[in-house]
């Protein structure tokens, strides 16, 4: 059903024959006789089948042999929309076990007008083609290429916050068509809006010399630190012992691996025998040992000695000369032939 | 040598000179006090030192001290106590409250054994108890719960076992038990990653835990020493070639293998091989 309104017309014909199909009378010569598609009235009689009145504007509409005006019509038999609520004029969409205006019917996911596009019935929903396959992809764990709307199988491509096909691009530098190995590279640093962003194969990607972190292999954005021959994510250069990162703070390398100082010293060797503190000025070695220049003392007697102070050994501890002629006979005599079985290490130092 | 007997006279000349250091000490109120070799019999002798709350050393090697006082545990900053070659044969077990003392200095004294309690220090790294009388027996059973000590030098004492508990000194670097009358030694010292420094020279053993090999003994900063025990002849090879041969050897299939039969038949004990009745101090 879509009634269209019709123009009325009128028109000077045979008098004889004629006769208001309303009321069945005659037409007096002259009088005003509405004619439309063929039939005749009265013009008092050409009125709303409803409210007797005159159409406005001489539009009506037709529903089985009766003509109405468009309030009267709209009352009787319009369709109201299932969105709006407003009557139905005009084009109908008769879906969903209702009628709605045609930019009334939209997918309930994207908004996008399906009176043209067709939807999908999904879960009780009208969808569009694309938000179907969506949430369809969902379903089955995959994603959905931003650009074609298709299911991507493979490894997606994520490019400005969004998954797509990798072939859909191609490398801003080369020209290649991408695969998913390609890198996303901030075009604008400093800038956090990923609208700037472009798309590299990985070749190309490799010769633009964005560092890459010596620790997690990934390309470094922010602040790079260079150190060992690498580069290294600030937080990913870290002390090989205790694994915290330096953030600036002073790190030693040790055969190709850095430390901090803590555990540089306590790992080879620089902390200080008698204040366990790490040297900060000359170190004085000795029996395996290290100490503060100020803290090199006689075991025995804690008095300073010096470079030139001529001390003994024991138990790898040093002894002043006084102090060793105090101990007992018998272990200096042990002590002796335990040197002279030993010869490499020659007693006093 | 050593004049056991304190002389009944009085050395006044050492006496004033004691008392002289003590003053000048105290003016300056310098935190290091060097009473070495001043003929020192007992505390008493140093009036006031027990009240020098500042000092954060004291060393009083090379005296005559037979008794250490429990009030010296009122010096809170002491930091480094020495009392090498003295004739201690007992020591206070408040000595263990003291809450700084990192270096304790007990070496060539008269002890045949420590107070009970005596490992509760709670900042002691380096602890020298060389040239005593002690043995696994007479070990308070806390004393192997220092788990600050970073040296630990028990040469020339009488141990024939070492508790498997020396496991938990974790930060222990330099082990020392040089001429003692080891038979044998705890698998728990393989669990001393920071040893670098580990003498057994002069003991009775025979076999070593393989666990031993797990050690780094072989960088130039370490430093083993195994001579003059009875090892059996695959050691002994081994030993002839050079240590990192024996590390080797200590982790390899062969020796866990030997290692186990050994001890379901265990080698033939030797006897003690130094004759300590000539230690000093053994003298009673």
């Amino acid at each position: 059903m879509s009634p269209t309104p019709m123009p009325s017309l009128t028109g000077g014909m045979s008098f004889d024959n004629m006769m208001c199909s309303r009321c069945g009378e005659g037409f007096e010569p002259h009088e005003k006789i509405v004619n439309s598609t063929g039939e005749l009235w009265h013009q008092q009689c050409f009125v709303c089948a409803q409210c007797f009145r005159p159409f406005k504007e001489g539009i009506f509409y037709e529903f089985e042999n009766r003509k109405y005006c468009e309030h009267d019509f709209q009352v009787l038999f319009a369709p109201c929309c299932g969105k709006c609520g407003e009557f139905v004029i005009g084009r109908v969409i008769k879906a969903m076990n209702a009628n709605w205006h045609p930019n009334c019917f939209r997918c309930e996911m994207c908004s996008g007008e399906l009176a043209d596009s067709g939807f999908i019935r999904n879960a009780g929903r009208a969808l569009c083609h694309e938000c179907n396959a969506k949430v369809k992809a969902v379903g089955l764990g995959k994603y959905v290429c931003h650009k074609c709307h298709g299911l991507i199988d493979d490894q997606p491509l994520k490019f400005r916050g969004e998954v797509y096909h990798p072939y859909h691009f191609i490398c801003t530098a080369c020209g290649v068509e991408l695969d998913s190995s390609a890198r996303e590279v901030r075009s604008r640093p400093g800038f956090a809006n990923n609208d700037m962003n472009e798309l590299y194969c990985l070749r190309c990607h490799d010769k633009m010399g964005i560092p890459i972190c010596g620790a997690c292999r990934r390309p470094i954005e922010e602040r790079v630190v260079t150190a060992l021959g690498k580069h290294w994510h600030v937080e990913h250069f870290v002390c090989a012992k205790c694994e915290k990162p330096f953030f600036g703070h002073r790190h030693y390398e040790k055969k190709g691996l850095a430390y901090c100082e803590t555990h540089y010293h306590q790992l080879f060797g620089n902390l200080c025998f008698v204040c366990n503190q790490v040297i900060a000025g000359d170190v004085f070695t000795a029996l395996n040992k290290a100490w503060c220049v100020h803290h090199f003392a006689c075991s025995m007697c804690d008095q300073k000695m010096n470079q030139k102070t001529k001390f003994y050994e024991f138990d790898l501890k040093p002894a002043c000369k006084k102090c060793y002629e105090k101990l007992p006979i018998e272990f200096r005599r042990r002590l002796r032939r335990q040197h002279e079985a030993t010869p490499k290490k020659l007693v006093p130092a | 040598m050593n004049q056991a007997p304190v002389s009944c006279i009085p050395n006044t000349s050492k006496m004033s000179k004691t008392k002289k250091v003590l003053e000048e000490s105290r003016e300056i109120q310098n935190p290091e006090l060097d009473l070495a070799d001043k003929g020192i019999a007992t505390f008493e002798e140093m009036p006031g030192l027990l009240n020098m709350l500042y000092i954060t050393r004291l060393t009083l090697s090379h005296n005559k001290i037979k008794n250490v006082p429990p009030g010296l545990a009122n010096l809170v900053n002491l930091e480094i106590l020495t009392l090498a070659n003295n004739h201690l044969e007992e020591l206070p077990l408040s000595l263990s409250s003291m809450p700084k003392l990192r270096i304790l200095n007990l070496s060539f004294n008269r002890l045949y054994g420590l107070p009970r309690g005596f490992g509760a220090f709670p900042m002691l790294e380096v602890l020298d108890l060389t040239y005593n009388n002690l043995s696994e027996k007479t070990l308070p059973g806390n004393f192997f719960m220092m788990e600050t000590l970073r040296a630990l030098y028990m040469g020339d004492n009488d141990f024939e076992y070492l508790s498997s508990d020396i496991g938990n000194l974790k930060n222990l670097q330099i082990l020392v038990l040089r001429e003692n009358d080891l038979i044998e030694l705890p698998k728990e010292i393989g669990e001393l990653t920071r040893l670098r420094e580990f003498n057994v020279q002069g003991n009775r053993l025979t076999i070593l835990p393989p666990e031993i090999g797990n050690l780094d003994m072989i960088s130039n900063k370490s430093v083993f020493r195994l001579d003059g025990n009875e090892w059996v002849t695959p050691i002994a090879d081994q030993l002839q070639v050079g240590i990192s041969h024996l590390m080797d050897y200590l982790r390899s299939e062969t020796y866990r293998i030997l290692y186990s039969r050994y001890l379901t038949n265990k080698p033939e004990i030797p006897p003690p091989c130094i004759d300590k009745a000539k230690k000093i101090s053994r003298i009673r």
